[in-house]
């Protein structure tokens, strides 16, 4: 569903991604582990075209995302590390909006109200401004965004920074509800125990190069902590 | 899908504090402007019409006098103003709005309203049409300026570009959802303006008042659709909706306020126009010399000779009219073209200054806007021509009346011709000349003059649409490093 070939970016002198290969299939929560500037936002961006490879490509579902940008963001949900929504809209406003820039418009607002339900968003928020949201309430909305766009890929920029844990958790819940209906989805997360528990394979990043891939079920928590720090150092 | 944006787009402008205060503002400043301008539609009407029916009256009601002596009395002409005038002023308030009508002298329009105003009066008239031509670009900018430089300052324009929609989409939504904020300002206050004006009474000069105000719509909606492009351009752009409020404010400061003053300015520099004094001054002496260097008095001997001539006698009272009269009008024959290259000269400087300014428009699309708006409302320059052409040829045709009614009825007054002869006439003999009728130029001769400027608004309207189109073809979720 989401691959990359090559994947290379630079910009300037500096190297953001050199040479990525990936492959997201349906069923896959792919985690990007690696610190800051390790090219994981960067391999997002590629995806969703708003940074052009300098060499190398990104496909969804087969299609490059340079010769159809818009083609191939029909079948992509994005969630970034802090969900932007307008302050003035209300909260189902904010959803019903994005849902028909997504292309659905046939949603009614019981739907519009299930999708924020699902999240976890309290009944009399949605119809209060955005402006008064807390961050973990906008996450919400941008959680219902996406499910409401009924993508079959999900591109996650730390979408879990900055919740409590009780948030972060539902949302970990939310995502294997995702995966079992057959999403693809690559997540940039610096929470290692979220990418043991929810994820089904980790790749590690630094310095802009993907240096070791792994599956979940094939190591412990201690092992992938030991793994990730080595890589670290 | 553009009709979703359009509405979001809507929604977000009135619910932002901004718009309350802009909309006060202009819907304040609007409405004072139309009903100023219905009261001096009323005011100026009706002291028009009072002030040619006396003048009317007072030329039949001079009292008995010598025909020529009625020449000199003359009469005036009171310029009629349509409903459309009062929207937009134009020259009026500089040009002059009476002509004083007499024998000899060919004058210029007196009673210039701006000079009876104060100093606040040099920032312009308080008219629906200066409120419009300045605060209307200011509307759209200040309502429109955050479109796309503001959501891609607050980050909401990535999850939009991140949801597929097409560029050419987001323009347009956005478009659509200005300009009705816009319009959900501007256009209840002109429905008023129009209103008022309608109860006070619709006669129009020129005709076509349906069509003129759809032309003035027209003109109006291309100025809006300018600065509305021109600002979305600018804000896709812009780093920051800091910087684009300040190319674009940069820009109406340029295009509606100072060009306005600017260009006057410049045409009087490429075209001059001479001063009232020096026009005179040179007027009257091209007048003694004679037009072609020969005087007037020259040529009144020979005239006189060849008339002697011609019925064969020697003596002004031989011949078969009462010569006194026949040479007042052909001295006044004579004295036409003199008037007629000094007046003319003028009018071609003010015509020349004109298309200066028209053609400043490229640079400032106000100034075409300016003239448009002042051809269809019947205030500019072509219609000052008219006024004072048609005072004239009242003039020439009131004094060759009485003149040659006198070269007649004189002739063998008290049974004699004499040189002497002297006959006094009553209103029936000024009954000859009808009242003054201003025609103004006709609907077809205003929309030809306001072509050029038409099409210099659809080409920067089509320029601005291209610009947009350009800047959000390249639009990128993040400000350019």
């Amino acid at each position: 569903m989401l691959q990359a070939l090559e994947l290379t970016r630079t910009f300037g002198d500096h190297t953001a991604l050199q040479g990525l290969n990936l492959r997201v299939e349906r069923g896959d929560i792919y985690c990007l582990l690696g610190a800051n500037g390790a090219g994981k936002t960067t391999t997002i961006n590629l995806f969703l075209n708003f940074v052009r490879p300098t060499s190398g490509s990104a496909r969804v579902n087969g299609i490059d995302v340079v010769e159809q940008p818009l083609e191939t963001k029909r079948h992509l949900a994005y969630i970034p590390e802090h969900v932007m929504l307008y302050g003035n809209l209300t909260g189902l406003e904010n959803l019903r909006y994005f849902a028909r820039l997504g292309g659905h418009n046939e949603y009614s607002a019981a739907d519009l109200q299930g999708f924020l339900d699902r999240v976890g968003l309290q009944r009399d928020a949605a119809s209060q401004r955005v402006r008064t949201y807390s961050k973990g309430m906008r996450q919400k909305v941008g959680v219902a965004i996406a499910l409401a766009k009924r993508a079959g890929a999900l591109l996650l920029d730390e979408p879990t920074s900055g919740l409590d844990p009780k948030a972060s958790n539902e949302f970990s819940e939310l995502l294997l509800q995702l995966k079992a209906e057959g999403a693809a989805i690559l997540m940039a997360t610096h929470d290692l125990f979220r990418a043991k528990e929810t994820g089904t394979r980790i790749g590690i990043m630094k310095q802009g190069r993907l240096v070791q891939e792994l599956s979940t079920d094939e190591v412990s928590h201690a092992d992938l902590e030991r793994i990730y720090l080595e890589h670290m150092h | 899908m553009i009709g979703t944006i359009a509405r979001k787009e809507f929604i977000e402008i009135v619910r932002d504090g901004r718009f309350r205060w802009v909309a006060a503002i202009v819907v304040l400043l609007l409405l004072t402007a139309l009903l100023a301008g219905q009261q001096r539609y009323a005011a100026y009407t009706a002291t028009q019409q009072a002030a040619q029916g006396t003048s009317n009256a007072q030329w039949l009601g001079q009292g008995d006098k010598n025909p020529h002596s009625a020449a000199h009395y003359g009469n005036y002409a009171f310029k009629p103003l349509g409903p459309l005038g009062f929207f937009d002023g134009g020259i009026v308030a500089y040009a002059g709005t009476t002509i004083f009508m007499e024998a000899h002298k060919q004058n210029f329009a007196i009673a210039r309203p701006a000079a009876d105003t104060s100093a606040i009066a040099r920032f312009g008239e308080l008219s629906g049409a200066s409120i419009l031509q300045l605060l209307l670009p200011l509307l759209v900018i200040l309502l429109g300026f955050t479109a796309f430089a503001g959501e891609r300052e607050s980050g909401t324009l990535r999850q939009v570009l991140s949801m597929g929609t097409a560029p050419s989409r987001l323009l347009w939504g956005k478009a659509l959802g200005l300009a009705a904020a816009v319009l959900v300002v501007v256009l209840p206050c002109l429905l008023i303006g129009a209103l008022l004006l309608a109860t006070t009474g619709l006669q129009t000069v020129g005709g076509g008042l349906g069509t003129r105000v759809a032309l003035l719509a027209l003109a109006y909606g291309l100025y809006g659709a300018i600065f509305l492009f021109l600002t979305l351009a600018v804000s896709a752009r812009a780093s920051s909706p800091r910087t684009a409020l300040m190319v674009l404010v940069g820009f109406w400061a340029f295009s509606a306020f100072l060009m306005p003053k600017i260009a006057g300015e410049i045409s009087k520099v490429a075209h001059p126009s001479p001063a009232y004094g020096t026009f005179m001054t040179q007027m009257r002496e091209h007048q003694r010399r004679g037009f072609d260097g020969v005087s007037a008095n020259a040529k009144l001997g020979r005239y006189q000779a060849e008339m002697y001539r011609k019925y064969g006698v020697d003596r002004v009272e031989d011949l078969p009219f009462y010569w006194t009269a026949v040479r007042m009008q052909k001295l006044e024959e004579l004295d036409q073209p003199v008037f007629d290259q000094h007046y003319d000269a003028v009018r071609d400087a003010y015509a020349a200054q004109e298309r200066v300014q028209n053609r400043l428009g490229v640079l400032a699309p106000t100034l075409a806007l300016r003239s448009v708006s002042t051809g269809l409302a019947g205030t500019s320059l072509l219609e000052h021509a008219k006024f004072q052409d048609d005072a004239e040829t009242f003039r020439e045709e009131m004094v060759a009346k009485m003149n040659g009614y006198l070269a007649q009825a004189a002739t063998d007054l008290n049974g004699v011709n004499s040189a002497t002869n002297y006959m006094i006439a009553n209103a029936d003999v000024f009954a000859m000349v009808p009242p003054y009728r201003y025609e103004p130029p006709s609907l077809a001769a205003s929309i030809a003059a306001q072509v050029p400027n038409l099409v210099l608004l659809a080409v920067w309207s089509l320029v601005a649409l291209g610009f947009a189109w350009f800047a959000v073809v390249k639009l990128q979720p993040e400000a350019r490093r």
